[in-house]
C-alpha cells in the first residue's frame, strides 16, 4: 500500500508537466487507426509511404514485417506501441503475451502455418526440456511470473 | 494459499468486468454517439483423449471462447476502450483442475492526445516500457513533454500467476524518461519497482534502451537491465540491423545474462535453485537473415551460438534455414525449414524439419503442416517427435468463418495422439482500419 501511495506524487508530477508543456511539444501523434484495413500477409509500409519519419518517430522502413523483424519486434514495441496499435488491436499482442493461457497459440492458429509468431509448435512440452536447459533466459520473460500453471505438473 | 489466490483473481476478474461494462455503458449513454468498434469472437472446441496412470481413458471436449472488443472515438473524443479475455467450459471430462476457467487479459480505457503521442491508460493492460514488460491493474501516462524529451509513469497492482507457495507481488510502480531525435535516435532510462516476495526481496531494476540509425540502412538497438536488489547487471542485448535494400533484412547481435540476477524476479521454481545453478552466466551471439529473392520466393537463415560459464549445460550452436514460396498468385503458400543444434552435451542436440502448405479455393481454405524433431539422445526412450496438422475451413462471409483441424502426434509423451479442434471466427466492426 505504501508503494501505491508513493506513486501518487509521480502521477501528479507527470500530469502537471504534461499539461504545462502541451503547448511546447507539438509533434503530431500517430493516428489511432490506419485508414486502410490490410489483407492477411506481411505489410510493407514502403509500398505507400516513403522511408520518412512517422509519428512513431522512426522511419517507416524500420517496421517492414520481415521474418527477422518479427523476431526483433520487441525492440520497437518497447519504445512505443502507438504505431503498432494503429493496425493491430491491443489484444493482438496478448495472443502470445498472456497472463494465463491454456490453449497454445500454435494450436489456436493451426490453420495458419504461415504465421511466424505463435511459439511452441509440435509437442513442445518435450522440446522445452532442451531449450530450457540451453537458454532459459528466453523462457523467463513470458513464464517467469505469468502463464505457468501447466508447469506445476512437473516443477514443484 | 493457492485457493486464496484463485479466489482473489476471480473476484478481481468480476470487478474489472463489471467496471468496464459500466464505464462503456455510461460513456455511450452520456454521449448518445455511436463510436467505432471492432468485436471479435473466436470459439474453439478442443477434442482429445488421455490415458491416466490407472489405465483409464479420459475424453475431453473443452469449449473455449476468446472475446475481443475495441471501441474508438468514444463520445467523438480521443478516448477508446479495449477488452480481451477468454473462458473455458468442459463439456466432457474435467480437463485442468476444474470444469471452467478463464482470464481477463486486458480491460482498459485509453486517452490519446493528438500531439506528442501523449496517452494514458486506466485498467488492466500489458505494459511495455523500455526494458519493462508486465501486466498490471493500474494506470499509465506517457508522451513527449518538452521538445524531444518524453516521460512515462505507471503504477498499480501486478497481474501475475504463481505456481510456488510465495505470494505474488503487491504493487508496481515505475517510469521511463526518454529522448527522441526523429529518424535518428531514441534512448531511454527506466526505473521499475515491485513490492513482493521475490526470493525474500522486492524487485527493483534500472533499465536502459537505445535505438540509433547510423545510415539509411543501418540500425543499432540495445537494452540493458540492472538488478538493484542483487547489485549487478541482469541482462543486456545489442543488435545491429542492416537493410541494404528493402528485400534484404540482416540482424547480428549479442546477448548476455546471469541467472541469479535475471531470475530473481521469478515466481516459477524452474528458474530457481536447485533446478538451476544460480552462478551460471550465458553469452550468446546470433545472426538472422531474411532475403526476398523474388516476388514468389523468400529465404531465411539464422545461427545462434550460446555458451554457459558452467560445463553443464555447456555450449550449443543452432543453425536454421527456410524458404517460403508462393505457388499460385498470392494465395497458396509453401514453406520448408530445417534446423540443427549441436552442443557439448548430446542431450542438448537435435534436428528439426518442417514443411507446410496452405491455400484456398473459392470460399474453402486448407492447410497441411508437418513437423519432426530428431533427438540425439533419447527422451523417455524415444528419439523422435512427429506432428502433422491438417486443416480445412469455409468462409461464409468476410465476417464469419468456420474451420477444423486434425492434429496427430507421436512423441516421447505420446505413442500416438489424435486431437480435433473446431473453430468459429466472427468479426464485427464499424471501422476501416485495424487488424
Amino acid at each position: 500500500m505504501r508503494s501505491v501511495l508513493r506513486t501518487i506524487p509521480w502521477i501528479f508530477l507527470v500530469l502537471m508537466i504534461s499539461y504545462g508543456c502541451a503547448a511546447i511539444s507539438d509533434r503530431e501523434s500517430v493516428p489511432s487507426q490506419h485508414p486502410i484495413k490490410f489483407d492477411t500477409g506481411r505489410p510493407n509500409c514502403l509500398e505507400c509511404h516513403d522511408d520518412e519519419v512517422s509519428g512513431a518517430l522512426k522511419p517507416y522502413g524500420s517496421f517492414a514485417h520481415t521474418a527477422v523483424w518479427l523476431q526483433e519486434h520487441g525492440t520497437y514495441a518497447s519504445q512505443g506501441q502507438n504505431l503498432c496499435t494503429a493496425c493491430h488491436s491491443p489484444s493482438w499482442c496478448q495472443t502470445c503475451h498472456a497472463n494465463v493461457e491454456e490453449l497454445l497459440p500454435s494450436i489456436r492458429f493451426g490453420n495458419r502455418p504461415d504465421l511466424e509468431g505463435p511459439p511452441h509448435r509440435g509437442d513442445y512440452i518435450v522440446q522445452h526440456q532442451i531449450e530450457g536447459r540451453v537458454d532459459p533466459g528466453s523462457c523467463v520473460t513470458c513464464h517467469g511470473n505469468r502463464n505457468n500453471e501447466t508447469c506445476s505438473r512437473c516443477h514443484l | 494459499m493457492r485457493v486464496f489466490r484463485k479466489c482473489r483473481n476471480r473476484t478481481l476478474f468480476a470487478h474489472i468486468t463489471a467496471v468496464s461494462i459500466f464505464a462503456v455503458c455510461t460513456i455511450f449513454s452520456a454521449t448518445g454517439k455511436a463510436a467505432e468498434y471492432d468485436l471479435s469472437s473466436r470459439s474453439y472446441l478442443n477434442l482429445y483423449e488421455r490415458e491416466t496412470v490407472a489405465g483409464q481413458t479420459e475424453q475431453f471436449a473443452s469449449l473455449y471462447e476468446y472475446l475481443s472488443l475495441d471501441v474508438w472515438e468514444i463520445g467523438e473524443r480521443d478516448l477508446s476502450f479495449h477488452l480481451y479475455g477468454w473462458g473455458r467450459l468442459d463439456l466432457g471430462d474435467e480437463s485442468r483442475g476444474g470444469d471452467t476457467n478463464g482470464d481477463l487479459s486486458s480491460a482498459y480505457l485509453q486517452y490519446r492526445d493528438p500531439w506528442g503521442n501523449r496517452h494514458g491508460k486506466l485498467g488492466r493492460f500489458f505494459l511495455t516500457e523500455g526494458t519493462t514488460a508486465e501486466m498490471l491493474d493500474g494506470l499509465l501516462f506517457k508522451g513527449l513533454l518538452w521538445h524531444n524529451f518524453g516521460a512515462s509513469v505507471y503504477g498499480g497492482a501486478p497481474v501475475e500467476n504463481s505456481i510456488i507457495a510465495a505470494d505474488e507481488g503487491d504493487a508496481i510502480f515505475g517510469g521511463r524518461i526518454y529522448y527522441v531525435l526523429p529518424g535518428v535516435t531514441e534512448f531511454g532510462l527506466g526505473y521499475f519497482f515491485e513490492e513482493g516476495d521475490f526470493q525474500g526481496d522486492n524487485r527493483e531494476e534500472f533499465g536502459g534502451d537505445l535505438w540509433i540509425r547510423f545510415a539509411r540502412s543501418l540500425d543499432l538497438a540495445g537494452r540493458a537491465v540492472y538488478n538493484i536488489v542483487t547489485s549487478d547487471f541482469a541482462k543486456h542485448r545489442l543488435t545491429l540491423r542492416l537493410v541494404p535494400v528493402h528485400t534484404v533484412d540482416l540482424v547480428v547481435g549479442t546477448e548476455e545474462y546471469q541467472y541469479k540476477d535475471l531470475f530473481q524476479k521469478s515466481l516459477h521454481s524452474a528458474f530457481l535453485p536447485p533446478t538451476v545453478n544460480p552462478d551460471d552466466k550465458v553469452q550468446s551471439l546470433f545472426a538472422k537473415l531474411d532475403w526476398q529473392t523474388s516476388e514468389k520466393l523468400s529465404l531465411q537463415a539464422g545461427v545462434k551460438s550460446i555458451s554457459h560459464d558452467e560445463s553443464d549445460p555447456g555450449e550449443a550452436t543452432r543453425g536454421d534455414v527456410g524458404l517460403r514460396l508462393k505457388l499460385d498468385g498470392s494465395v497458396n503458400l509453401l514453406g520448408l525449414s530445417a534446423a540443427v543444434q549441436t552442443a557439448d552435451l548430446s542431450e542438448n542436440e537435435y534436428q528439426t524439419y518442417r514443411g507446410w502448405l496452405m491455400g484456398s479455393v473459392n470460399r474453402f481454405s486448407y492447410s497441411l503442416d508437418a513437423l519432426t524433431y530428431l533427438y540425439e539422445e533419447k527422451i523417455d526412450g524415444e528419439d523422435t517427435t512427429y506432428q502433422v496438422v491438417g486443416s480445412a475451413g469455409f468462409r461464409f462471409s468476410p465476417k464469419f468463418a468456420i474451420s477444423g483441424d486434425v492434429r496427430y502426434t507421436q512423441s516421447p509423451r505420446f505413442d500416438e495422439d489424435l486431437a480435433v479442434l473446431l473453430r468459429a471466427d466472427l468479426s464485427l466492426d464499424s471501422s476501416g482500419g485495424g487488424n
